[in-house]
C-alpha cells in the first residue's frame, strides 16, 4: 500500500548537489509496522519526509494506496496528508500555548467545526493514552512523555492510514519510550494502521514487524520477524 | 573456542609445525585459553584423517609441518560464514571474527552482516515476548528479558562500530 521506487532525492548546498538518497526500492503493507534504522546523516528523515509528502523527489515516485504523491499538486497533497496520514515527531510539535484538547483537535478545524462525533474521538483519545484529567492542561507544562503522548492522540484523531514517526522516542528515557511504543503498538494492533517509525534505538525498532536498515542513502538490509522464532522462545522462557 | 577452528585458520595463513601452532593458538585465544598441546595434537589427527589437513614434510629443523588442504579451506570460510545463534555464546562470534581478521577475510562485511540480521532478529523476538509478558505482569521475566535486551544493544552497536571503521 505504499510503494516507494526509485526514490532519488538531491540537496543543493552552496554550488554542491548532494545525493541524499540513491534510488530507494520499498514495499510496505498495509498494516504493517516497520522500523527504519540507521547511522545519522544516511537519508532515513528525507525518507519519511517524502512519503509524508512534506516535501518532493528529485526523481522516482511515492504511491500511498495507489496515489502518485510526487504526480500531486501542493494542494492535493495537503488535503491527503491531512486525510491519510499522522505524523509524530521526536520533538513534539504542539503548539504550547494551547491545551491538551486543543491540539489533539487541531488536525480537525481545517475541516470546519468540530461536531459532537469528533468531540467524542477526541475525549476517547485522551482516555486511550492515558492523560485523563489533563485535557484542559496547557502542553507546555506537559513532561516530554505526556507531550509525546498527546502528538500521537493529534496524529491519531483523523484516523489516518498511515502513521508516520521520526524518533517518536528520540527525547524520552527508557521508562518513557517503552509506554509510548507500547501505546503505538496497542493503536496498531486495535486499528491495523500501517505504522513507519525511524529511530536509532534498537529498542525501539524491535516492536516492528520489519526493521529496514539504512546506510548512505540506500536500503542495506531488511530484517523481519519469522514466526518459528517465536515459538522457540515460548518454550525458552516460559519452561 | 574451537581448536579446530583455530588450528585451520593458522593455516590458511601458511604452514605451520605443532609447537608454532601451539603458540599462535594461545595467542588466538587470549587470556582465557591455554591449550594443551596433546589436545593440538589429537585434532591435527583428526583434520589429517578428515583430509581437511595434510602434512607438509619438515622444515630444516626435522619438525613436522602441516598445510591446508582445498577442503580444509573450504571448510574455514564455510564456518566464518555462518552466523552464530545467540542462544549460545557470543564469544563464539567474537572468535570467529578473530579468526576472520587474521586471514584478512574478504567477506568479513557479509559476516557482520549477518551477524546482525541474528541480533536483531533475536531483539524483535524478545521484544515481542517482553510486552506479553508486562500483560501478564512477570515482572520478574520481563526484567530479565530487559537484561538480555541491553547486552543485544551492546553487541549491536560493536558490529555498527566495526561495520563504519570498514567503510
Ligand atoms: N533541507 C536540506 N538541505 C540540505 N541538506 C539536507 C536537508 N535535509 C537533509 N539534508 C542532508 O541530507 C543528509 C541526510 O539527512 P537526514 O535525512 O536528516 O538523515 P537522518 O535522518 O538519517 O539522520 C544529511 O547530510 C543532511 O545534512
Ligand atoms: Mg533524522
Amino acid at each position: 500500500m505504499i510503494k516507494v521506487s526509485n526514490l532519488t532525492k538531491e540537496f543543493l548546498q552552496g554550488q554542491e548537489r548532494t545525493r541524499v538518497l540513491k534510488g530507494v526500492d520499498l514495499n510496505i503493507k498495509k498494516g504493517e509496522f516497520v522500523a527504519i534504522m540507521g547511522p545519522s546523516g544516511s537519508g532515513k528523515s528525507t525518507l519519511l519526509q517524502l512519503m509524508g509528502g512534506l516535501d518532493v523527489p528529485t526523481a522516482g515516485d511515492i504511491q500511498i494506496d495507489g496515489k502518485y504523491l510526487n504526480k500531486m499538486s501542493e494542494k492535493e497533497r495537503t488535503i491527503f496528508r491531512r486525510q491519510k496520514l499522522g505524523f509524530v515527531f521526536q520533538n513534539y510539535q504542539l503548539l504550547p500555548t494551547l491545551t491538551v484538547e486543543e491540539n489533539i483537535a487541531f488536525p480537525l478545524h481545517a475541516d470546519g467545526k468540530l461536531t459532537k462525533e469528533k468531540n467524542r474521538v477526541i475525549q476517547e483519545l485522551i482516555q486511550a493514552v492515558g492523560l485523563e484529567g489533563l485535557h484542559r492542561k496547557r502542553a507546555n507544562l506537559l513532561s516530554g512523555g505526556q507531550q509525546q503522548r498527546v502528538a500521537i492522540a493529534r496524529a491519531l484523531v483523523n484516523s489516518p492510514t498511515v502513521l508516520l514517526a521520526d524518533e517518536p522516542t528520540g527525547n524520552l528515557d527508557r521508562a518513557n519510550a517503552e509506554e509510548i511504543l507500547r501505546l503505538l503498538t496497542v493503536f496498531h494492533r486495535e486499528n491495523r494502521q500501517t505504522i513507519v517509525m525511524v529511530t536509532h534505538d534498537i529498542f525501539a525498532a524491535g516492536f516492528a514487524d520489519r526493521i529496514i536498515l539504512f546506510r548512505d542513502g540506500g536500503i542495506d538490509q531488511v530484517v523481519s520477524r519469522e514466526e518459528g522464532d517465536y515459538a522457540k522462545y515460548l518454550a525458552n522462557f516460559m519452561a | 573456542m574451537s581448536v579446530k577452528y583455530g588450528i585451520l585458520t593458522l593455516l590458511y595463513q601458511k604452514k605451520h609445525h605443532g609447537y608454532e601452532l601451539k603458540l599462535e593458538l594461545d595467542s588466538l585465544f587470549g587470556i582465557k585459553g591455554k591449550i594443551n598441546p596433546g589436545q593440538i595434537y589429537t585434532t591435527l589427527d583428526r583434520l589429517i584423517r578428515d583430509q581437511l589437513v595434510s602434512s607438509a614434510g619438515m622444515d630444516d629443523q626435522e619438525r613436522k609441518l602441516y598445510e591446508l588442504t582445498p577442503k580444509g579451506k573450504d571448510e574455514l570460510e564455510k564456518w566464518l560464514l555462518e552466523p552464530v545463534p545467540y542462544t549460545t555464546t557470543k564469544e563464539d562470534f567474537f572468535f570467529k571474527w578473530s579468526c576472520a581478521r587474521k586471514i584478512n577475510f574478504a567477506q568479513e562485511k557479509k559476516m557482520l552482516e549477518q551477524q546482525k540480521a541474528v541480533v536483531i532478529k533475536e531483539v524483535m523476538e524478545l521484544t515481542k515476548l517482553k510486552t506479553e509478558l508486562l500483560l501478564q505482569g512477570d515482572e520478574s521475566k520481563y526484567l530479565l528479558i530487559t537484561g538480555i535486551l541491553l547486552h543485544l544493544e551492546a553487541d549491536l552497536n560493536w558490529i555498527n562500530q566495526v561495520e563504519n571503521r570498514i567503510h
